[in-house]
């Protein structure tokens, strides 16, 4: 496949690679990049030093950018989510936007009207209403 | 979008540290030469989280170097054309606004600004509605969607829009459509 032209997430074309690899939703790279700090913490005075400035636009971002903040929550929204056969990309994008109505989130993830995964719009309103009762008692 | 994933790359090690430390010397190494950089396949590589396998090394012909084939988990930033991200605006002017999500810049010209954005200049230009509720300047965090990606030797740029419904400023807790 000619990689840049053919490419389009709001497809789900994404590359065969990327399709079948774990992708991870904002809070949990956060937990990720915030245990690799602390290892580096111990291990050195001055831990920025070992850090590339990807690593720290990244941290920075995913801490900004993080819906869920502690560990117990986060597995919940995976698990709420992975209720539904969605894709592994189309839940990350549910879990870092976290759409409030059934219309925002077919915006943002297309696909998921595709392949008949939700019966109706009422299973997808069901998901989302699960998603923010997570975050209300966060 | 941040992936897991298992990464191979050939690891090439002088014989001066063939000695009780070697797998760690290659560890070493490894997440020096390959954190923090870019290439057009996986995107940015943001850290390694863990060396699955070190396999046999391979003695080159002529050197003396021993080549090691490693696997290695990490995890990788790649934007993809068509993806929604949220991010947060770096730099506005009369072309567009920068953002950055992550270790990506992102432009969005003004053709793809809404039309009832105006670019407002002075000591901190933005673009505003004309009843001025909503704006855009320096540290505003929008959700914007990836038109247009571009490798640049060891960089990713890419070209966004806010002009879709459910996209732009991000007000928290309302989200503006």
């Amino acid at each position: 496949m000619s990689a840049e032209e053919e490419e389009n997430a709001a497809e789900l074309k994404i590359g065969e690679e990327f399709l079948k690899a774990k992708c991870l939703m904002n809070c949990e790279v956060s937990l990720i990049l915030d245990k690799k700090y602390e290892q580096l913490q111990n291990m050195s005075d001055d831990p920025l030093s070992q850090t590339s400035q990807v690593f720290e636009k990244s941290l920075q971002y995913v801490k900004r950018f993080s819906r869920y903040k502690n560990s117990e929550t986060v597995k919940q929204v995976r698990e709420v989510l992975s209720r539904n056969r969605l894709a592994e990309f189309e839940l990350c994008v549910l879990g870092n936007l976290c759409p409030e109505t059934v219309e925002e989130a077919i915006a943002m993830v297309p696909t998921i009207k595709s392949k008949g995964r939700f019966q109706d719009d009422d299973a997808i309103d069901k998901m989302l209403r699960d998603l923010s009762l997570i975050k209300k008692f966060e | 979008m941040f992936f897991h994933m298992v990464l191979e790359r050939n690891m090439q090690l002088h014989p001066r540290y063939f000695g009780p430390h070697l797998h760690e010397k290659l560890t070493t190494k490894l997440v020096k030469d390959v954190e923090g950089t870019c290439s057009g396949k996986h995107g940015f590589v943001v850290a390694v989280t863990k060396v699955e396998s070190i396999g046999k090394g391979l003695i080159r012909e002529g050197t003396g170097f021993v080549t090691f084939p490693v696997k290695y988990q990490c995890v990788v930033f790649r934007p993809f054309r068509g993806e929604i991200l949220e991010a947060v605006v770096t730099l506005v002017n009369k072309m567009g606004f920068f953002a950055e999500a992550g270790p990506v810049n992102i432009f969005v010209s003004n053709h793809l600004i809404p039309d009832d954005m105006e670019f407002q200049s002075g000591d901190i230009p933005n673009y505003t509605t004309s009843d001025g509720s909503v704006k855009i300047q320096k540290d505003s965090e929008v959700r914007l969607k990836i038109i247009g990606v571009r490798v640049d030797a060891a960089e990713i740029f890419c070209i966004g829009t806010i002009k879709d419904d459910f996209l732009g400023v991000i007000n928290d807790p309302d989200a503006t459509a």
